[in-house]
């Protein structure tokens, strides 16, 4: 069934939108073919694909990181369009929702490996930047170009955003370029040659030494707190230690002597350990940067690492596990698929939206959900559930219970002090209490107690869950008012939490719990309390 | 179920959403009169010892911003340094400590200080982590905080609360469980005065026990086929959270049970009540406590400055000690106090004292600390150490022999790296032999 779509599908955007996107379908239908030739036979159980609601909500939460109102799930279930999948896609796209989701996620990746805690006055420059480039269409290349030659003050340029996390330090800033942008986790070879990879101490430093003119600087004026980010071009003056050379910057970066550590150590040329490319010692910072930032973003890692990262987030596991640590040495799952995803995503200029596009176009993109494999079951078989990240969960109470964000009170304040943009929003203290790295492997992101709590008990989302008074009723209030048949109403908190209709079971399961409590408005409170603190509701399946 | 309920992450008092102290201690009382439990307090107080007998605890008494060495435990009365502080004698002979601190002078006898601490960190962010840490912040690596590690080390798995408590944690870089997980990240209270958020049923029992039975029913679908796996673990920490706030056990959490004449001993002040609430809650099974106090980045006014935070700190510290010990819990419980560094020996122009690594100090107590001694020696000017100086690292080393927990005990980190509680430190044998 889903494959009769696909052709039709197929056939109505060659027709329509051929000009927009020549090759999303061919290169989706490629994938799943070198996918299929790698890792499945006869004998393989591939997952069903996904009914329209699931699939309307899962790309929603993916693209948007919102979840659809019972209006746009009915009219996108009635919509009889063979094209509707593709449609809804381009739409989100399409929509400014698409580019801050995504800088929200990367805002995470940025941050939660942050070494400096004041480094979160970067994050709504940092959101607000990507949300315009990715919105924009703007190539990941020339993004990545921004990040890595980033200058000037941090509440101004999000591009600082990587330095600032990492508090200016050399080892700390390039180990994160490297792992971020190329998906290689060099810096395991800072102290000592590579346990499982080729890389050599020597090359990390090598590595280094495009770095050690950057500095990130306090800026204290009187009419402001910042931070930013300067270049030092002056002469190779080494005092005898390293102390505060994240505030000053040197002229050039030596590798440490692990006999002497109180040494000087060893001068290193800056040298681009992938190509061997390299630079002449006393090469000007922004001359080093640049240099450094094009070699990086015209490897085949770089395109790579990006690939692998949307795969992972969309299909529910990468190609390579842990997203960002790849490599000459790491073996994937897929290996021609991703070789051939790469290199299209190259050719397309590296553009963020072409490749999601692609990805949510691929049938194992489509595929039911199953519980992760084990370590012998063929990968990508399956779609995988994702945890919803905080601001999907956020986005999706404010949806449910038809909350405004900008009136709001906070739902769950923070450990104080050190939540995103320094200001504690609704949305920050949430995602403090409910965010989470999304580079750690997804399986190791276990939910808390308090998170619970917060979901259970918390007495603002507690108070969008009652009916309210007859006075001034909620949303919930006014729907059990105006909904007088009891399945109607059921069918539609389902529609509002997990964006699909109740099963006939889960209709009796109501009927029954209804008749136990005998009492109209708590039964539907209790109901919507239950929709919202179910597994389902926390995730994206 | 004795599911391991070490799950606490920051979910913190909500600034608008703390139904009344009254609200909570109905519920709990319900709770509590469910089970018959109304002498329950004084069963939990004998049985605490039965309760974590294998295991140690410790309390970290954390004063955020660095405080001054000279107005505490290292005064300079004949150095220019020392600036107008004088010192006074102590319970032993030949010990004298600042004159700030006279009721902590009084127990001395159980107090081990450390004049000659030293490290080169002295951005309070760099320098508060590793002296939360025993590393300096490595991108990578998400190490461990101090708590989280002793917790995931010695924690109690069986007891109902969690082994990780943080009263009134606003500092940087004090860290969280890192690559342990959330299992071992600390559960935040505000202050001591306020349950952990949300931890109150917003409806009766009843019918909250109801809404779990639903909420059960409704996730049967999504277990049948695609979350098998999701919906199991969602369940055992929807359990678990709810067992927890329903449990008699959260009385631990309501300072009012202690007597009119303790909260006097301890002080009624935020301190005074934070370092009570911590004594109340290891003797209930946590197993590490750490108690924050700000304000001890003295740039200008030092000398008033510092008078009024060891004002604050003096009576509960010392009752805290004394506490412990008529309990018979001091042998098993450490006392750290301690900051991020020390500050200048120079006065600045504005009578105060700047950023100063270089030679600070740091006291024990408790947990099998050798009391009534003094560690390492500073110059006169108590610019440099002069004798057995003692890095972070050391510290640590000696912090976890203390709990009875190998130094060199190997955690794997997320990205598959081996990574030690401690790095090459050496502990400091002294503190107990």
């Amino acid at each position: 069934m889903f494959r009769d779509f696909v052709a039709l599908a197929c056939a109505a955007l060659v027709g329509s939108f051929a000009d927009a996107a020549p090759n999303v379908q061919r290169v989706a239908r490629q994938v799943d073919q070198l996918l299929a030739e790698e890792l499945f036979d006869d004998s393989t159980d591939l997952a069903p694909p996904v009914d329209d609601a699931t699939f309307l909500r899962r790309v929603w939460l993916d693209v948007v990181g919102d979840i659809p109102s019972p209006e746009h799930t009915t009219a996108f279930l009635l919509e009889p369009s063979p094209d509707k999948r593709n449609r809804v896609i381009r739409d989100l796209l399409a929509s400014e929702q698409y580019g801050q989701n995504w800088a929200r996620y990367w805002r995470d990746v940025i941050l939660s490996r942050r070494i400096e805690d004041r480094a979160v006055i970067v994050s709504n420059p940092l959101v607000t930047m990507l949300t315009e480039e990715l919105n924009r269409g703007t190539g990941w290349d020339e993004v990545a170009q921004k990040f890595i030659t980033a200058t000037g003050d941090v509440r101004e340029d999000g591009a600082t955003a990587i330095l600032m996390a990492q508090d200016g330090v050399t080892e700390d800033s390039t180990a994160e370029f490297s792992r971020i942008f190329l998906g290689i986790q060099i810096q395991c070879a800072q102290c000592h040659d590579h346990p499982y990879d080729r890389w050599k101490r020597e090359q990390f430093h090598e590595l280094a030494a495009f770095f050690p003119r950057t500095a990130v600087r306090p800026v204290n004026s009187a009419t402001k707190r910042s931070f930013q980010v300067i270049a030092n071009n002056g002469r190779d003056v080494r005092r005898g230690n390293n102390n505060n050379l994240n505030r000053r910057g040197a002229a050039e970066h030596y590798m440490p002597d692990l006999d002497d550590p109180s040494a000087i150590g060893e001068r290193m040329q800056p040298k681009f350990f992938l190509t061997g490319a390299q630079l002449p010692i006393g090469t000007r910072d922004a001359q080093r940067r640049e240099a450094v930032a094009e070699w990086m973003t015209e490897s085949p890692w770089f395109a790579t690492a990006y690939v692998n990262r949307m795969w992972a987030e969309l299909v529910g596991e990468g190609f390579y596990e842990p997203v960002d640590d790849m490599g000459p040495d790491r073996t994937p799952n897929g290996a021609k698929a991703v070789e051939y995803l790469s290199q299209e995503f190259a050719a397309s200029g590296y553009d963020p939206k072409w490749l999601m596009r692609v990805i949510l176009s691929t049938e194992a993109y489509g595929r039911e959900c199953r519980p992760r494999r084990l370590p012998d079951e063929p990968a990508f078989t399956a779609n995988v559930a994702q945890p919803l990240r905080g601001d999907q969960l956020f986005n999706s109470l404010l949806t449910t219970l038809e909350l405004d964000e900008a009136t709001i009170r906070s739902m769950v304040t923070g450990g104080g002090g050190r939540v995103y943009g320094g200001q504690t929003s609704p949305r920050d203290g949430f995602n403090v209490a409910f965010g989470f790295d999304p580079s750690a492997p997804r399986e190791t992101i276990t939910s808390s107690i308090p998170q619970s709590l917060a979901m259970m008990n918390q007495p603002q989302i507690n108070r969008s869950l009652s009916a309210g008074s007859w006075r001034r009723p909620t949303s919930l209030g006014k729907l059990i008012a105006s909904v007088e048949d009891d399945d109607m109403l059921t069918s539609e908190l389902f529609l509002r939490t997990l964006c699909r209709e109740p099963t006939d079971e889960e209709l009796e399961q109501v009927h029954t719990y209804a008749k136990s409590v005998d009492n109209r408005t708590e039964t539907y409170e209790d109901l919507l309390w239950s929709l919202i603190n179910s597994t389902e509701y926390a995730y994206r399946k | 179920m004795l599911y391991r309920l070490q799950h606490h992450i920051r979910a913190t008092a909500n600034r608008h959403g703390i139904t009344s102290r009254r609200d909570f201690l109905r519920a709990v009382g319900v709770a509590g009169a469910a089970v018959g439990a109304v002498s329950w307090t004084d069963a939990i107080a004998l049985a605490a010892d039965d309760l974590r007998k294998r295991n140690k605890a410790c309390i970290l008494l954390w004063m955020a911003g660095g405080p001054s060495q000279f107005e505490t435990f290292s005064p300079k009365p004949d150095h220019a340094n020392g600036g107008e502080t004088k010192a006074i004698s102590t319970a032993v002979s030949g010990i004298q400590i600042a004159e700030n601190l006279p009721r902590v002078a009084d127990v001395m006898d159980e107090i081990a200080i450390i004049r000659s601490m030293t490290s080169k960190e002295g951005s309070h962010p760099r320098a508060s982590f590793y002296m939360h840490h025993g590393y300096l912040p490595m991108g990578g690596v998400k190490f461990p905080t101090l708590g989280s590690n002793v917790a995931h080390q010695i924690g109690d798995a069986a007891c109902e609360l969690p082994s990780f408590v943080r009263i009134g944690g606003r500092g940087q870089g004090s860290g969280n469980a890192g690559f342990l997980g959330v299992d071992y990240d600390p559960l935040i209270l505000q202050n001591a005065d306020r349950p952990p958020a949300n931890s109150e049923p917003t409806t009766s029992r009843d019918r909250y026990t109801r809404r779990l039975g639903l909420l059960q029913s409704l996730d049967n679908d999504f277990a049948a086929a695609e979350g098998t796996d999701l919906v199991h673990d969602h369940r055992k920490l929807v359990d678990a959270a709810s067992e927890m706030i329903l449990s008699p056990k959260m009385e631990a959490f309501d300072i009012e049970r202690e007597s009119s004449a303790m909260r006097d001993a301890y002080g009624r002040t935020n301190f005074g009540s934070s370092c009570l609430m911590a004594r109340r809650l290891i003797e209930r099974g946590v197993t590490f406590v750490e108690v924050n106090v700000g304000g001890w980045d003295t740039h200008d006014n030092n000398f008033e400055r510092v008078a009024n935070l060891t004002g604050q700190i003096d009576q509960p510290m010392a009752q805290l000690i004394a506490d412990l010990r008529q309990r018979g819990m001091l042998d098993d419980t450490l006392v750290v106090w301690m900051g991020e560094f020390g500050r200048t020996p120079k006065i600045n122009g504005r009578n105060g004292r700047d950023h100063y690594p270089r030679a600070f100090n740091v006291a024990l107590a408790g947990g099998g600390v050798r009391g009534g001694q003094v560690i390492g020696e500073t110059n006169a000017a108590g610019t440099d150490v002069t004798e057995r100086p003692v890095q972070v690292k050391d510290l640590f080393a000696s912090i976890y022999t203390l709990l009875g927990i190998d130094p060199s005990h190997e955690n794997m980190s997320l990205i598959g790296r081996p990574i030690q509680l401690v790095d090459e430190g050496e502990a400091v044998e002294e503190l107990w032999s």
